[in-house]
């Protein structure tokens, strides 16, 4: 066997799809990669160009490249990611009836050789690697959105809520919309949990968590746990006026539900009270004010019979 | 240190300025997208200087590099280099997709990859054209290192670096990464030939 004949026969064998194309991008060698998995020979191929082969390739990136190759002498790679499968090639019959493209990874490069010059293409099947890559990707996310949730109640945790507030409290200051925020506790739920014990306590909170989480309408609002027996609800784009009258329906609907709370000295159900605070957040304001805000508002609210919505401007004034 | 005349070094930034000019309009075409590209500085150093100065203070944190080696007028390795963090960002914002992963992943090395060779092969392209010689230009690699790494690897000591910035403004957002380019002083020699040559033809 001579050394081209060897040669020929090794690049017909390689698992790379091998291209050459000569100075008038016309097809001078197409391995037996090209012909299986484009179905077709080279007899079919040779001496036409890749846009007359394939028309929707034309004036493509991978053109592109080619012409830089053959007029510029430069080598180009083209990414699977950035470039959804250019050439018409499948992995297997099946993928082709189902017109499922193989995943590629294109080398574009000059063969200097000698002239005129030519330009080589290789194509390696990069399928298992995307699809290994969509499940690590959906793994995480499931992973993230777990990261988030608190596990008794099912709705935000104190995390997700500390990213939440910290994106919407900026936004509200480029927007200079106000931003709303509700602090919601149980009252008495310490004698609720002595009362009942802890396994019932569990169950309380996850049935105010549904309650309060039912009142909020728009997608942007956010229910979180915030520790213990407290809830907080943050509410973009939402005046005081707004967020008084949520944290009432809140307060209603808890009251209305009448899960029996019999140590309790402020009524026979369970209760809620809220605080509230408002801000069209400056510069120099940092998101822990108006958490402070809340929290001392909400104070008020316990320190004044419970069982109340309590706003920062309407009541300490 | 500064081999450059006043004006040689104006036509290297507008060179540079043209050439990340057509790489910005390849991107933009790729991801659907408008992204602007600008070089607005440029720097001559030693090779260790250089390093020294990519890592601004932060000679342990990462970056990523994506190389090329060209050859021809004058050969040269260049290497586009991002912190690993903003790579993370660029790819993620010119693929669509995002991972919550803390490094890129196979594909997305891949599509940086093709990133830098799309605005290396660019400036490097307006280059060979506008001051009329050719250059044979590899496929890119790419490597995550510190920068002494990226820049030590080829060459040696003595050579000297081109550093740009360069800025990328997409979807409202700014970053910038570097492009060095490392050669020897006889190839720095010839970029200040060609570039006198490209002046003359000017009548200055």
């Amino acid at each position: 066997m001579s050394d081209a004949v060897l040669l020929a026969r090794v690049i017909d064998s390689v698992n790379v799809g091998v291209i050459v194309l000569d100075s008038a991008q016309r097809v001078v060698l197409w391995n037996g990669w090209m012909e299986r998995h484009a179905q077709l020979p080279l007899a079919d191929v040779e001496g036409k160009t890749l846009s007359e082969l394939f028309p929707d390739m034309a004036n493509g990136r991978v053109q592109q490249t080619v012409v830089s190759a053959l007029t510029a002498n430069l080598s180009s790679v083209l990414s699977q990611s950035l470039n959804k499968a250019p050439f018409p090639l499948f992995s297997s019959v099946n993928d082709r009836e189902n017109g499922v493209r193989m995943q590629q990874a294109i080398q574009v490069t000059p063969i200097v050789a000698q002239q005129p010059r030519y330009c080589l293409i290789q194509i390696t099947d990069v399928t298992l690697s995307v699809s290994r890559e969509k499940l690590l990707r959906d793994q995480a996310l499931v992973l993230r959105r777990h990261s988030y949730l608190d596990v008794l109640t099912g709705i935000a945790n104190r995390r997700r809520f500390d990213e939440y507030f910290d994106e919407e409290f900026r936004r509200a200051r480029r927007t200079t919309l106000p931003l709303s925020l509700v602090l919601i506790d149980i009252d008495h739920f310490k004698l609720y949990n002595d009362y009942y014990g802890h396994q019932a306590g569990d169950q309380c909170l996850k049935q105010v968590a549904e309650t309060l989480a039912g009142t909020l309408q728009r997608p942007a609002d956010l229910l979180a746990r915030y520790g213990g027996e407290e809830f907080v609800a943050v509410l973009p784009e939402t005046d005081l006026e707004g967020a008084r009258r949520v944290a009432e329906v809140m307060r209603t609907k808890i009251a209305e539900s009448q899960l029996p709370h019999a140590s309790s000295p402020t009524a026979s159900h369970v209760s809620i009270s809220a605080g509230i605070a408002t801000k069209i957040p400056g510069c120099g304001d940092a998101p822990t004010t108006l958490i402070e805000d809340a929290d001392h508002a909400l104070y008020h609210a316990k320190k004044t019979g419970r069982n109340r919505v309590v706003s920062l401007e309407s009541e300490l004034r | 240190m500064n081999t450059l005349s006043e004006i040689q070094h104006d036509t290297l930034v507008e060179l540079f300025n043209i050439g990340v000019g057509r790489a910005a309009a390849a991107l933009s075409s790729m991801v659907g997208e408008e992204i602007t590209l600008s070089v607005p500085s440029l720097d001559f150093l030693h090779r260790h200087d250089a390093s020294l100065a990519l890592s601004v203070g932060e000679a342990d944190k990462n970056v990523c590099g994506v190389t090329q080696h060209f050859s021809g007028v004058f050969n040269t390795d260049v290497v586009l280099m991002f912190p690993e963090a903003k790579s993370l960002e660029l790819v993620r914002l010119m693929v669509g997709e995002s991972i919550p992963l803390d490094q890129l992943t196979e594909m997305e090395q891949e599509a940086m990859t093709e990133i830098g060779n799309v605005i290396l092969n660019s400036c490097m392209g307006t280059m060979a054209d506008i001051l009329a010689g050719e250059m044979h230009g590899s496929l890119p690699t790419y490597r995550v290192g510190t920068s002494e790494q990226i820049l030590v690897a080829p060459g040696k000591g003595d050579d000297i670096v081109i550093v740009l910035r360069i800025d990328f403004h997409l979807e409202k957002i700014k970053l910038y990464g570097h492009v060095a380019f490392v050669m020897n002083a006889d190839s720095m020699q010839s970029v200040c030939d060609h570039i006198d040559r490209y002046l003359s033809g000017f009548n200055l």
